[in-house]
């Protein structure tokens, strides 16, 4: 069987263009269209294998193991066209291998932009950004990603494609879109999207304050965010992070900068600017060196490279849990470097990076410890863990997808938790 | 269909009902209170209008909607039309006791009303001994039939309020009636309601000024009695404008106090009296505002007969008015009519007090009282 | 067949006698909607051709999820009907079956300012709720024209959207999670705080589902503080065109007006009379029985919404202009020249646009924190000048602000005349909005007299709310007519790639139209279906999904 189904995608995408995967009962393939994303799909089916949607990165080794079933990885790195740029619309139709910066090169020339969005964006696909659902991906100025998601492409387990159709908003139904974004390739694969895009603003503007607690730095934040003001970016870095980040700032223990951006028609960036500044002050704080701010911004943009090691857990946590949250992770890993970023009027989310009091990562046991510890102080605190899913769906997502794949060819490792 | 309204006028509120999409929805108390679709006013107009055109025949069953309405004109407040459902309603009521498809919990209910009214007159003279009565002079004051069958200490500490403020002992008016007869015209009973509104006309008269404690008696005289060719030329106030009028009068207050107050339909809806009893109680005591007001006051269920027709929906009317005050700590609610307050006061959840306004007024400044020894006296 | 006294027994065991009914009275209530075309069998003395088995009113989502189970078990559907102020059908038993009303679960809970997100039930009136909320301090910010008599539950379940639904959004738009009970009577929560969930997002999957799937029994909502300052402003823009791109400049700056209408001539022209008989003394109690306080004696003091003289609405008027202006037409009366539509539609436009000679009013309202609101307002009008607008000061806003819910009234006098009127509400990206008002607009004005204005916009689009009023003979006549405009309108509308609803909803109105709005992805709506109510238990024959069921 195997090698018909090797010859059956080869047929379909190319030889060059399909290969086996060493050591494993799995095959790589990058089809060229859509259409032949549905062919593929179609030969896995009839030869029961398990399609797996691959974004960028894929890593063959780290795919979790079906058993002897055979898996077809669908790449989606020829799908990198931007199929229809509406800019009377501000609506960009991309295919779904399209990778974030890839998309800003192209609409940068014409002074637009995906928006502003966590930098973890630009260095993943459409398909990827749609696919997996995280609140990780939320901005102060344009909501969560999947809200810029105005409609989607994909092909079923039938190998039947749907297109599910573009409006500012509707009330016709539920929105389908969104059933397939978070959906990880389980109910549909996702070829190409149109996405809500924008102007790049008129103006940026950047601001950097000190504040006398990281209670008060949250406290600060909440207060310019439910008067309104809508950040480009917004980031509070505690103390023993700033010594890390911004090693030319004198900080006191405990104190914590907070960096902001603003950004759209100059009065709004400049509204938004005073706003943060005047509930930094109102909340004990004073100005800082707006080098800060730039450095920070620079490194957002990948333009400067981030002082490791990268944080290694994050939770988020709702206004009022937010500093206890904080408090409760510095306790457990005494040495641990914090920032606090992704606000929304809900919450926000906490990075930590757990390291030890010599500021050295932690590895192996210890770093599982002190991880484990970690969690399990903020979440005893009030903060969620990211990414889990609500057990009382479990059951209508398996219907779901038996509607949908009644095979279970779609990527039917995913979105299954441990029993 | 009765005939005080033009036929013509009746169909075009009746049409405007029926196509209109429930705009004034959130204002019935009834509907709001039972969740019943059938019972919003856009539902008991189109029933009606049915009715009229013969598409639904006359039957008790079928008709019972008209009898879920108070009378308390809050839908008026969001009608663009300019309808009065309350009213097009109890013309609904008449024409059902005429197809005799009335309310089954209103058989002889015209029996009933003239013997209640009487004995609750004949019993006044009894539990009010001290009492004076008059049967015409400057200043009459009528207390109406529910102070008089469980509030007497209210008409007791009314007048002793009187009396403190210098308006001297305001006597009853001895008329041998306890009620303008609103009830009736709510029961569809339009000749008794016009006979009684004669009889209640003619005592009446022999005052210059009648003080009605009673907000539907109020109403009854000075709108409904029109309607009917009675017309009086006495001078109506409840007993919030009355104490408005020489609010200079009043004493001090002894003590300080936060009071809410409960509009009645009648006088809030019906008559204007919004400003009147705030202003008294201001006064006095720190006025506090249900989250539906004056204007938009919501309804305690004591109106149109529903206590008879639909008790069990009347009293969780009362309970919902006053919820509210019980979720936020309870308190004082005060309010301007006898009936408001045995509604409010027998279905007073826990940390709620219910007080007409009078014997508020009494308490708050230290005005001494007899509450008489009344069987029949709720504490 | 159903065995109606057994359905009732089953249901009166799990919430009583009182809350359970089978009065012949109450299943024809609940029947029907404010869907116009039932009106026209209503002004026609018919009754409702397929009534309810029973009508339940539960109180809690335990009850719910009892009364699902029983209808699952006796095989018979679930309509959940919350106010019935619905203008597509959406809660007529077309297979009978138990009709679920939501309105004794109206507690708002888990209020939590920190957050700014309150629990709510379905069955609360969305007055009540935004009067409760503006209470604390706070907004939901959904104002449809309908906030007297829907409810929360309707909103999400048909994503409603409000007049000031350009800075709020539309309901989807601020839903943080909702508890539901799904086809198969489990309850469930579809999200959890701060999105922080994987998989598919049910909250989005539900919303919109019309009672298809599951039965919302109460919603996590994300307010916003009550405005601190509100500014409101007229404009005039010399077409429709110019106004849609002055409207686009101002949302694609990232400026969010709460308000945005654009009314197109004949809009602008009808309701430019509406000068706002704000004269308490024209309010009159006309019935010698109830002579209502007036000025001067106890005068009711100026209410929310202003009482305006009743037969003189923006619709009437226009009446009365199509007369004028067409004595050449045999026959003066209204209905008259309602039965050629065309005619009237070329000639009051044109004969508008010569009288008014003011192209179309624009109607702008900022609204929320002090600050921000000041500069965005100073951004957008200056915005719109540079767009060519012109200022016609606050006075517009005011009135419009005033007088905002006055559509509503509209519908009875035209019904009473003896023609009918509805509103078409569709939407497009800007690049084809100009396409879909044209297309629309002729496609409806073969058969009525239409006009429109555009309102809840976005950065990549707006829709347009078309207003008609048409009249034909007899009600078979009417209902052919009827049908006629709707299916030449969204054919209309798909064809040139708009949606067929932007905020009205599906109901029976739009079934048949769904499949030309989804395709092929109707697929996935037809899988969440499966998925939360395999048995078909709820709404069924709704939003365009087949049903195996038979007509009763």
């Amino acid at each position: 069987m195997a090698p018909d189904l090797h010859a059956a995608l080869a047929a379909v995408v190319g030889p060059d263009h399909v290969r086996p995967v060493a050591g494993q009962h799995a095959w790589l393939v990058a089809p060229g269209s859509p259409a032949e994303v549905a062919d593929v799909i179609r030969a896995s089916a009839a030869a029961g294998a398990a399609v797996v949607p691959v974004g960028a990165g894929f890593r063959a080794a780290r795919v979790k193991s079906l058993g002897d079933r055979a898996r077809v990885h669908v790449a989606t790195e020829r799908l990198d066209q931007v199929i229809q740029l509406d800019e009377a619309s501000l609506l960009c139709h991309v295919q779904a291998g399209l990778t974030g910066a890839a998309l800003e090169q192209v609409l940068a020339p014409r002074g637009l932009s995906l928006g502003d969005y966590p930098p973890s964006i630009l260095g993943s696909t459409i398909g990827g950004l749609i696919g997996v659902r995280t609140p990780g991906k939320s901005s102060a100025r344009h909501g969560f990603f999947e809200d810029a998601v105005a409609g989607v492409s994909a092909v079923l387990a039938d190998g039947r494609t749907i297109h599910t159709r573009v409006a500012p908003r509707r009330s016709t139904g539920p929105d389908l879109a969104r059933a397939l974004s978070g959906s990880e390739g389980t109910l549909g694969f996702i070829t190409a999207a149109v996405l809500r895009i924008h102007r790049r603003p008129e103006v940026r503007l950047l601001a950097a304050f000190v504040l006398p607690s990281v209670d008060a730095a949250i406290a600060a934040a909440f207060l310019a965010l439910r008067e309104e003001c809508a950040p480009a970016g917004l980031r509070i870095v505690d103390a023993a992070e700033a010594r890390r980040h911004f090693p030319e700032t004198a900080l006191a223990d405990g104190e914590a900068v907070v960096v902001a951006a603003t950004a759209g028609p100059t009065d709004l960036a400049a509204c938004d600017r005073d706003l943060i500044a005047s509930a930094a002050l109102a909340e004990g704080g004073r100005p800082a060196d707006v080098a800060l701010a730039e450095r920070w911004w620079k490194r957002r943009l990948g333009l400067e490279p981030i002082p490791g090691p990268a944080p290694t857990f994050q939770v988020s946590a709702g206004p009022r849990h937010l500093a206890a949250a904080y408090h409760a992770i510095r306790a457990a890993v005494p040495g641990a470097r914090l920032h606090v970023s992704r606000f929304d009027l809900d919450g926000a989310v906490l990075f930590a990076t757990l390291v030890d009091e010599a500021g050295a990562a932690l590895t192996g046991p210890a770093a599982a410890a002190a991880h484990a510890a970690a969690e399990a102080a903020a979440t005893a605190a009030g903060a969620w863990l990211l990414g889990a899913r609500p057990t009382a769906m479990a059951p209508y997502l398996a219907a779901l997808r038996a509607a949908l794949d009644p095979h279970g060819i779609m990527n039917p490792g995913a979105l299954i938790d441990p029993v | 269909m009765s005939d005080r309204f033009t036929t013509a006028d009746v169909a075009r509120q009746l049409d405007d009902c029926t196509f209109c999409p429930k705009m004034c929805r959130h204002a019935c108390p009834v509907s709001t209170t039972t969740g019943r679709e059938s019972l919003i006013p856009q539902a008991k107009m189109d029933l009606l209008n049915r009715l009229r055109r013969g598409t639904e025949a006359w039957q008790a069953d079928a008709a019972e909607p008209l009898w879920a309405c108070t009378g308390c004109r809050h839908c008026t407040v969001y009608c663009d039309h300019g309808n009065e459902p309350g009213l097009v309603l109890l013309a609904g009521r008449a024409a059902a006791q005429r197809a005799g498809a009335g309310h089954a919990n209103l058989v002889g209910y015209g029996e009933r009303f003239r013997a209640r009214d009487q004995r609750l007159a004949t019993q006044a003279k009894e539990h009010l001994a001290d009492a004076p009565f008059a049967e015409g002079g400057d200043v009459g004051f009528w207390p109406g039939c529910d102070s008089l069958d469980k509030g007497a200490a209210d008409v007791a500490a009314a007048q002793a309020v009187f009396v403190r403020m210098g308006l001297g002992a305001v006597p009853l008016v001895d008329a041998g009636l306890a009620c303008a007869g609103y009830p009736l015209l709510a029961a569809g009973l339009v000749d008794e309601f016009r006979w009684h509104a004669g009889k209640v006309a003619s005592a009446l008269r022999r005052f210059r000024t009648v003080v009605m404690g009673c907000s539907a008696c109020r109403y009854a005289v000075t709108a409904l009695f029109q309607g009917e060719g009675v017309t009086v030329a006495t001078e109506v106030v409840s007993v919030a404008e009355f104490l408005d009028d020489h609010a200079a009068a009043l004493p001090p207050a002894t003590r300080a106090r936060a009071v809410y107050y409960h509009d009645p339909c009648y006088l809030a809806r019906s008559a204007g009296v919004i400003d009147e009893p705030r202003r008294v109680l201001g006064q006095l005591a720190e006025v506090r505002e249900f989250a539906w007001s004056g204007v938009d006051a919501e309804c305690c269920g004591g109106g149109g007969l529903l206590p008879k027709t639909m008790p069990a929906v009347a009293d969780a009317m009362a309970r919902r008015r006053l919820a509210e005050i019980a979720a936020t700590g309870g308190g004082t609610v005060a309010t301007a009519c006898g009936t408001c307050a045995l509604m409010l006061r027998r279905n007073a959840p826990e940390g709620v007090e219910v007080r007409d306004l009078a014997t508020l007024v009494a308490e708050l400044t230290d005005t001494a009282f007899t509450p008489p020894a009344d069987p029949g006296d709720e504490p | 067949m159903v065995d109606a006294d057994r359905v009732r027994r089953e249901l009166e065991a799990v919430v009583g006698a009182r809350r359970v009914s089978v009065r012949p009275g109450d299943l024809d209530t609940y029947a029907r909607d404010m869907w116009p075309r039932l009106l026209l069998a209503r002004r026609d003395g018919a009754a409702p051709t397929t009534l309810p088995t029973a009508v339940v009113w539960p109180e809690t989502a335990r009850e719910v999820a009892a009364i699902v189970r029983v209808a699952r078990t006796l095989g018979v559907p679930i309509v959940p009907y919350g106010g019935g102020s619905g203008v597509c059908g959406g809660v007529v038993p077309i297979f009978g079956g138990i009709t679920v009303d939501t309105k004794r679960m109206t507690a708002i809970r888990g209020f939590r300012r920190d957050e700014q997100v309150c629990d709510v039930e379905a069955g609360l009136s969305g007055e009540r709720f935004e009067r409760e909320l503006a209470r604390r301090g706070y907004t939901f910010g959904n104002f449809p024209s309908s906030i007297y008599c829907s409810t929360v539950g309707g909103w999400l379940a048909t994503r409603a959207a409000g007049q000031l639904s350009t800075k709020y959004g539309k309901v989807e738009d601020r839903v943080a999670g909702l508890t539901m009970v799904t086809g198969t009577g489990d309850i469930v929560d579809t999200d959890g705080p701060r999105r922080a969930q994987g998989g598919p997002d049910w909250t989005q999957l539900v919303l919109g589902s019309e009672g298809t799937l599951g039965i919302i029994t109460s919603a996590r909502l994300r307010l916003a503080p009550a405005p601190q300052l509100r500014v409101f402003r007229g404009f005039e823009v010399p077409d429709v065109a110019a106004g849609i791109e002055a409207l686009r400049r101002v949302l694609q700056r990232g400026l969010r007006p709460a308000v945005v209408r654009l009314y197109d001539e004949l809009d602008t022209f009808v309701n430019s009379f509406g000068s706002h008989h704000a004269d308490p003394a024209a309010v009159h109690f006309g019935h010698t029985h109830a002579p209502a306080p007036l000025p001067g004696e106890g005068a009711l003091p100026p209410l929310p919404p202003r009482p305006a003289p009743p037969p003189t609405g923006a619709l009437a008027r226009l009446a009365h202009l199509a007369q004028r202006s067409t004595r050449q037409l045999r026959g003066d009366a209204f209905t008259a020249l309602l039965d050629r539509p065309r005619l009237v539609n070329s000639v009051v436009g044109t004969v508008a646009e010569r009288i008014a000679r003011k192209g179309c009013k624009l109607i702008i309202g900022l609204e929320g924190a002090r600050l921000r609101t000041e500069v965005e307002a100073a951004l957008t009008f200056a915005e719109l000048e540079r767009a060519g607008a012109r200022d016609l000061g606050e006075d517009p806003g005011r009135a419009w602000l005033a007088r905002r819910y006055a559509v509503s009234y509209k519908m009875s006098p035209v019904f009473r005349d003896g023609a009918f009127v509805d509103t078409m509400e569709v939407a497009a990206s800007w690049s084809q909005l100009t396409d879909l008002y044209y297309a629309v607009r002729a496609a409806i004005g073969r058969y009525a007299v239409v006009m429109a204005h555009f309102s809840h916009a976005y950065a990549d689009g707006c829709s347009i709310y078309f207003t008609f009023v048409a009249h034909a003979g007899d009600r078979a006549a009417s209902e052919r007519r009827y049908d006629a405009i709707w299916k030449a309108g969204l054919e209309a509308a798909t064809r040139v790639g708009g949606t067929i609803s932007h905020h009205h909803g599906v109901g029976l109105l739009r079934g048949p139209y769904m499949h030309g709005e989804h395709r092929e992805a109707m697929a996935i709506l037809e899988a969440v279906k499966r998925s939360l109510d395999p048995d078909d238990v709820m709404n069924p024959g709704k939003l365009g999904l087949a049903s195996a069921r038979r007509s009763r």
